[in-house]
């Protein structure tokens, strides 16, 4: 008991002493999955677009693989991430393993279908008359893109909201492509993994409670902007 | 309403297909300006096909002209649609304000949002709920929210209005309240308007002419009560509720006048028709119910006398079924005059009706049958 409450009094003072390392790790963690899960957004809400909106040969079956990837272990992703940008790998030229690129890369596969899959659910689901009527109204293919996505966008920030989770309480994958080096690729889950490890409780208990937080904040911002939205509904 | 003049646009040997399945297979349709055409029919007959294909929405092999141009390819389909406007069942609005969706269609024609909102607010004022432009959807009722969709279809100031059943989940008194302020507007603008519904009320009520679309074919077109008075075939006419059928032979009479020769041998008056075999059908509403002999001034050239078989509400009204010998005729009556004639189930009554109330429809299958 006499360890937990140790731990959570330093971690209270690593944080609000605005400890070096912990800023660190939080701004690295931070850069990290928002890069990630900006591409996962720019690309995934077209590709689940296109997915849910056009006919064409092998629909549902990448409709399988999108819901597949929603379920992907973080470990296999980090797996196959690690065997293109090792050495021999196909991507090796490019010398990104064990770098926050390799993070950002395996991060972007993670988000990536849970941004596509909700985005192509919710478009499934809102009502073929309305599409037709937009269509009516004299909207563009753009236009009508645009106005569809309008009325989904409580479902859009839902899958934002999913994603971001997803990939700022991921450990798997981070530590296998980025290697958890101290200073340099280190972000919270790696670092809590780490200085459990080591029997650190203390910096750890402040890490996972940073980690707490900012997932909190996150979903807390994204939450009131949705329900802000469903108000002006 | 106005009288109408050169068509606007003019659908020629129209086809919907989907996969194997011919959806509508129409010969030729044309869209008068400032008419109200009714497409009319049973559910999944066909019309709403029709109307999307007329809308550019639903993809049509055959062609399309619209104010002289041929509509081809998905652009001039788009820019057949931003000339035109559409009202569906639902209201289908936008999760926005009232106002931001009224002006949605101008918006998507490119026009600016100031410009967009002024003629919005003036269509949301022509339907009589600019008081809601701040309200969202949601908070609608079904009747102001149908108002502000076709608030919003009339703001594009659209050459054609395109209404899909849109009159069918309000209640009577808000449907006649709209029916009446659309039919203002339509006529004020000289706007025509293509108008689907299965309610036979509400198609003569609004309809300059009607076409009885079944299984994706036209089955007849014209103007409305031309149509609704002489239908072309038994499906339409038990679709208009004409539930009496006589079977016979249209055979010219010694003065030259039309008679419709029953199976039993007997002779009765009837209108136009072509010789021949046919069914003829009497509307309920000209069957005359008499206790004593028609006076000689009336012109009700068809006397059956018989007995009442049985009596049934219908609405207002009610609907008495006369047995005739081997006929049977309907008659609707006010509930008054039933009570006044004194008649109950058994009476002794003769049902009367004109000429021009028994409407031989030929019979041409049968003909093309007979060797």
């Amino acid at each position: 008991m006499h360890v937990i409450w140790e731990g959570i009094r330093e971690a209270l003072r690593l944080i609000f002493g605005g400890d070096a390392d912990v800023l660190q790790i939080t701004l690295r963690s931070l850069w990290v999955s928002g890069v990630a899960l900006l591409i996962a957004v720019l690309i995934g809400i077209p590709l689940g677009s296109v997915i849910a909106l056009r006919d064409f040969a092998g629909r549902r079956f990448v409709v399988t693989a999108v819901n597949t990837g929603m379920a992907a272990p973080p470990v296999v992703v980090g797996l196959l991430v690690a065997m293109f940008l090792t050495r021999n790998g196909p991507l090796g030229q490019f010398r990104l393993l064990y770098s926050t690129w390799a993070m950002v890369i395996a991060q972007v596969i993670i988000a990536l279908p849970i941004v596509a899959g909700l985005s192509l659910a919710a478009l499934q689901q809102l009502d073929s008359g309305l599409r037709q009527q937009i269509a009516a109204l004299g909207a563009g293919r753009l236009q009508a893109f645009v106005a569809q996505l309008r009325e989904i966008r409580i479902a859009l920030l839902a899958a934002v909201m999913a994603a971001f989770g997803a990939v700022i309480s991921e450990v798997g994958a981070v530590i296998m492509v980025g290697g958890n080096i101290k200073g340099q690729t280190q972000v919270l889950t790696g670092a809590i993994v780490q200085e459990t490890r080591i029997g650190r409780f203390a910096t750890a208990i402040a890490l996972a409670c940073i980690l707490m937080m900012l997932a909190f904040g996150t979903n807390l911002a994204l939450t009131l902007i949705q329900q802000k939205g469903r108000e002006s509904g | 309403m106005n009288a109408g003049g050169a068509p606007v646009m003019v659908a020629r040997d129209l086809r919907v297909v989907r996969g194997k399945r011919t959806l509508i297979r129409v010969h030729h349709f044309e869209v008068g300006s400032g008419l109200v055409h009714v497409l009319l029919g049973p559910n999944g007959a066909g019309k709403s096909t029709l109307l999307k294909a007329l809308n550019g929405l639903e993809q049509a092999e055959g062609t399309l002209e619209f104010e002289g141009r041929l509509v081809r390819g998905s652009a001039a389909r788009l820019a057949l649609r931003r000339r035109t406007a559409a009202v569906a069942q639902k209201p289908y609005l936008l999760s926005t304000s009232v106002l931001n969706n009224v002006a949605s269609g101008l918006r998507f024609r490119g026009v600016r949002r100031s410009e967009a909102h002024a003629a919005a607010t003036e269509a949301l004022e022509l339907l009589g709920v600019a008081h809601l432009a701040d309200r969202k959807p949601a908070r609608l009722s079904g009747g102001e929210a149908q108002r502000v969709s076709i608030a919003r279809a009339l703001a594009c100031d659209p050459t054609v209005l395109f209404l899909d059943e849109p009159m069918v989940a309000l209640d009577p008194p808000t449907r006649r309240s709209l029916v009446n302020d659309l039919l203002r507007i339509l006529d004020h603008r000289g706007i025509a308007a293509v108008w689907v519904t299965h309610d036979r009320d509400e198609a003569l009520a609004v309809g300059d002419t009607v076409t009885f679309i079944e299984m994706g074919e036209v089955v007849q077109s014209g103007p409305a009560l031309e149509v609704f008075s002489r239908p072309a075939s038994e499906s339409f006419a038990t679709f208009l509720g004409l539930d009496t059928y006589l079977e016979g032979t249209v055979i010219a009479g010694d003065s030259g006048d039309l008679r419709l020769m029953l199976g039993n041998g007997k002779e009765l008056a009837c209108g136009e028709a072509p010789l021949g075999h046919a069914v003829a059908c009497i509307p309920p509403e000209d069957v005359v119910l008499l206790t004593t002999a028609p006076e000689h001034n009336m012109s009700l050239r068809n006397v059956l006398h018989g007995t009442v078989r049985a009596v049934l509400p219908d609405g207002r009204l009610l609907r008495v079924s006369v047995a005739a010998g081997d006929l049977e005729i309907a008659a609707l009556v006010t509930k008054a005059a039933f009570e006044e004639l004194g008649l109950s189930v058994g009476s002794p009554v003769a049902a009367a009706f004109k000429a021009a109330a028994l409407h031989p429809i030929p019979r041409l299958d049968r003909l093309q049958q007979t060797p």
